[in-house]
Formats: structure tokens, C-alpha cells, sequence
């Protein structure tokens, strides 16, 4: 191990992740690609997202990733699902550089999310 | 017990030894001078290096004229792998080795292919052992050099040493041995043992970083060409002033390891299972090495728990984990991969090894956080996707 690898940011949302699990009802995406396997859960209410949900196994940049984009992501719209870029976390988590690849699967898993939103599982 | 961290790291390196501090410190009061002076204060440095190489033959069971130091394990391991194929080249250029061997050794032996020597890289079996047969069909009639780890440095196996060697002897092949993980802490006899070269270095066994031995066993055609050239100490074999205190405290260090080494591995032996007791029925874990290896180390792998997060979640304890874990790196470990692992077998591993100041306390605190590691980490996961 090098230099400190994770700002406190990461290491505070890897700890206690407040979004971990599943939903029971609304709908899920699971994607697996880049060492992270990863599903998001999402319920909605009057076109916004009321409640998300991630389960992840992957690197600590990648779990406090989901926590992050879970949290942004709640009561917004379902439209916001498939606008969600992953740059702004990358900068918001300094993730770096070599991981760019863990954080476009997340990426993914929310746009897959947001798709199965519009277009039905 | 409070959240300040816990060092369960000692294959890494280990403490220096307070009294191995006291007697570098007062040694260095004593005299600055190069022990290649021969005035007064000069001979009292050749005298105090004379005092540790007596030390450290004493805890190999060697003659102190047989030991050149080093700065350390991976300059033994080179100098004794480049510099004894460079000197039988004449005779041969086949070499072998194990693909579990440190990198001081692997990349050792990927310096002699580029130089056009003929390497061998054996498997060991599952449990990380080497076995003799597969040890002999290797061995050439140009095979001029062989160097094979005493003690692993992730898992903690130890090879036969002396049925390996006696391959090699038999056949006047350079037998070399990795002893970075073994000196200091397990016993070493190069009376009886058939081994050539073997290196060491100070500070896994509680000497100072930054020096190390490497023992050439007087025979015909067992000898090393220099990597460093410049002066005429040590029969020109490394040449290059000698850092007289660190050459003491490898010497001290290795004086109290011959008086401690029953104790400790009693003692490792006992934090060990301690450790692996409280851990073997969390379900899904994978013992990495044979069980009775080097009792200083257990390397454990989790079936569901990716190792980097597992790594962070354990914090406050220091351990290695099961790949490079660097930003840049992170490869599963080849040792592993080696023993046959898979990819993710080799990614969760996580090696705990224990020193002489490990508490059953620390370790009472280890078995805690990584039983809550596994479990928060499993839960978190997803189920593979149907």
C-alpha cells in the first residue's frame, strides 16, 4: 500500500453505508463487470425516486460509490436515472484514475436501472 | 480494547528489539570509524563485526568466515543467484526455481533468461509444497544453480530443505535458499544441511532494516561473481564500507534468536491457532498453506468478501492482504495462484503473522473484527445474477 488510498469521504461512506440492501418492490439491476458486482434497488413515488438501494461487492471506492450515488439520487426524478454521470463522483470520492472502469459500471447499473424504469423489467 | 492499531504484519518486518537499539546506540558512541582503518578506533570496528558474524554463525551453526553481509535479503538473493549462474556459466546455463519464491528471487531469475540462461519454474502441490520427485526430474546435467525458499513468505510453508539440497549435492549443482522468512525464527543448521548459499536479513527478526547476511559454503565450485565492484572488503565478494551498528544489531539480533527460539515458536505456535480457532467455523474460509507450516503465519481466504474492502474493514489491524494492493496493482497474489487459487480465492486472502509481542488480546481482537469483517462484507454483497 502506498499513500493514504482513500479520502475520508470514502472511508466514512464504506463504514456505514446508509443505503445497503434491497427493496421489495420497484425495480433492480444487477451488473457485474471491472472486479464489481453490483445491483440497485429503486422505488418511486410521483415520478421521483423515493427510495434506492444497492448491494455491491467490490473495492471500498466502488462501495462508497453507490452509497454516494444512491444518496444523490434520492428525490430526484426517474428521468435523473438516465442522466446519472459518474464524473462527478470521481471527483467527489477521489477515486482514482485506474478505477475510472469500477465507477463506470455504477455507471451503468443506474442507467440499466433508470431504463428498466421506462422501458418496464 | 480501543481502536489503536493492531500490527499483525511481522512477515513484513518486525520491531527492532529495544536492546538491539541500546546496543547500536552505545556501540555508535563508541566509534565512527571504518572498520577498514587500521588504526585503533578502525580495529575496534573490525572487532565489533567480528563479535556479530560470530553471532550470526553461532545462530546458523556455521563458521563466521563463510558470511558476507549484504544490505539486505534481496541483494543475498541476487548476489547469490546472478552472481553464482554468472560463475558457472562456463559449465552450464540451466537454472530452477519455484514460481512461489519472493520477487527478490523471481525477478532474480527473470534477469538470468534475459541473459539467455535456461529457467525451470516448478509448481509446488496445493498445499504449497515442493516434492522432491518433481524437485529431481528438473534437475539437468547443465543445470548449474538451484534456489528454492525455506519458509514461504505469504503462506508460511516450509520446503525440505535437506532432501532438496541433497538433490543438488549429489549432482554439484548451487543449491541457494531464501532464509528471509526462516532466519532468526526457525532452526538453521548449515553443518547438516546441504545449501550453499543462503540469505537473511536483520529486520524479520527484530535487527535493524537495511542489512543482511548472505552464507557461501566453502566447497569447489561453490562461489558468487560480484554485483558491486569498488574495494577489496570482504574478499572483494561485496566490497564496499561496512555500516558497522547495523551489522552489530543484525549480530545481537541474531544472539537473542538463538537464545529465544524455542520460546518463540511456542509462542507463535500458540497466537496462531489462537487465530485460526477463532475464525475456522465462519464458513467459507480456505486455509492457504499446510497447516503445519511456519507457525508465525496464517493465510486465510474468504469465499463472497472482496480482499481490498476486507483489507479496510479489518482496520485497526495491519495485515497483508492476499494481492499487490497498491492504486496501481491489484493482481492476486501468484503465490496463491500458484497453490492453485482462483482468482478470487487469491484476491480475499488476508496473511496474519505474529511476532514475539503479539498479546492473546491482540489476536482476541483480530478474530472479533475479522469475524464482523466477513460478515458485514458478505452481506453487502449481491447474489450472482441468474
Amino acid at each position: 500500500m502506498t499513500a493514504e488510498p482513500y479520502s475520508a469521504r470514502v472511508r466514512e461512506l464504506f463504514a456505514a453505508p446508509a443505503h445497503a440492501g434491497d427493496l421489495k418492490s420497484g425495480q433492480s439491476a444487477q451488473v457485474e463487470a471491472q472486479d464489481l458486482r453490483l445491483r440497485l434497488s429503486a422505488v418511486t413515488s410521483d415520478g421521483a425516486i423515493a427510495t434506492m438501494r444497492f448491494r455491491a461487492w467490490g473495492c471500498p471506492h466502488s462501495i462508497a460509490a453507490a452509497e454516494a450515488a444512491c444518496n444523490a439520487l434520492e428525490g430526484q426524478p426517474v428521468a435523473a436515472l438516465l442522466e446519472f454521470s459518474a464524473h462527478d463522483l470521481m471527483e467527489y470520492l477521489s477515486v482514482p484514475v485506474e478505477k475510472t472502469g469500477r465507477i463506470l459500471v455504477l455507471e451503468d447499473a443506474v442507467r440499466s436501472l433508470g431504463l428498466k424504469f421506462r422501458d418496464g423489467p | 480494547m480501543d481502536e489503536r492499531p493492531v500490527y499483525l504484519d511481522y512477515a513484513a518486518s518486525t520491531p527492532v528489539d529495544p536492546q538491539i537499539w541500546d546496543f547500536m546506540r552505545d556501540l555508535s558512541a563508541r566509534t565512527c570509524a571504518n572498520a577498514s582503518s587500521t588504526h585503533a578506533a578502525g580495529r575496534l570496528a573490525q572487532s565489533v563485526i567480528a563479535d556479530a558474524a560470530d553471532r550470526l554463525a553461532a545462530l546458523l551453526h556455521t563458521e563466521p568466515r563463510k558470511l558476507i553481509w549484504t544490505s539486505g535479503a534481496t541483494e543475498s538473493d541476487n548476489l547469490a543467484i546472478l552472481g553464482g549462474a554468472r560463475y558457472r556459466a562456463h559449465r552450464g546455463r540451466h537454472v530452477v526455481t519455484m514460481r512461489t519464491e519472493h520477487k527478490a528471487v523471481t525477478d532474480a531469475f527473470a534477469r538470468l533468461a534475459a541473459e539467455g540462461f535456461d529457467v525451470t519454474w516448478l509448481d509446488p502441490d496445493p498445499n504449497g509444497i515442493l516434492d522432491p520427485n518433481v524437485f529431481a526430474a528438473a534437475l539437468r546435467d547443465d543445470t548449474q544453480l538451484a534456489s528454492i525458499m525455506f519458509v514461504n513468505n505469504e503462506t508460511g510453508v516450509m520446503q525440505d530443505i535437506d532432501a532438496l539440497g541433497g538433490l543438488c549435492r549429489e549432482r554439484d549443482i548451487l543449491f541457494h535458499v531464501d532464509a528471509a522468512q526462516a532466519a532468526g525464527k526457525v532452526r538453521i543448521d548449515l553443518e547438516e544441511l546441504p545449501v550453499d548459499l543462503l540469505s537473511l536479513t536483520a529486520h524479520k527478526f527484530y535487527g535493524p532494516k537495511g542489512i543482511g547476511a548472505l552464507y557461501i559454503a566453502d566447497r569447489p565450485g561453490c562461489h558468487v561473481e560480484p554485483l558491486l565492484f569498488g574495494g577489496g572488503q570482504q574478499r572483494r565478494i561485496r566490497p564496499g564500507t561496512m555500516p558497522t551498528e547495523l551489522i552489530a544489531g543484525l549480530g545481537k539480533a541474531a544472539e537473542i534468536a538463538t537464545e529465544r527460539m524455542d520460546a518463540d515458536l511456542r509462542h507463535l505456535a500458540a497466537m496462531r491457532d489462537r487465530m485460526w480457532t477463532g475464525i475456522a467455523d465462519v464458513g467459507g474460509l480456505l486455509r492457504n498453506g499446510e497447516a503445519d507450516g511456519f507457525p508465525g503465519i496464517l493465510n486465510v481466504s474468504a469465499a463472497g468478501v472482496e480482499g481490498e474492502s476486507l483489507l479496510l474493514a479489518l482496520e485497526p489491524l495491519l495485515v497483508a492482504t492476499g494481492s499487490a494492493c497498491n492504486s496501481t496493482n491489484q493482481e492476486p497474489s501468484y503465490v496463491l495462484r500458484a497453490l492453485g487459487r482462483s482468482d478470487a480465492e487469491a484476491q480475499s486472502a488476508i496473511r496474519f503473522s505474529f511476532g514475539r509481542p503479539t498479546t492473546g488480546q491482540e489476536v482476541r481482537f483480530a478474530v472479533e473484527r475479522y469475524r464482523a469483517a466477513v460478515a458485514r462484507l458478505r452481506e453487502l454483497a449481491p447474489g450472482r445474477a441468474a
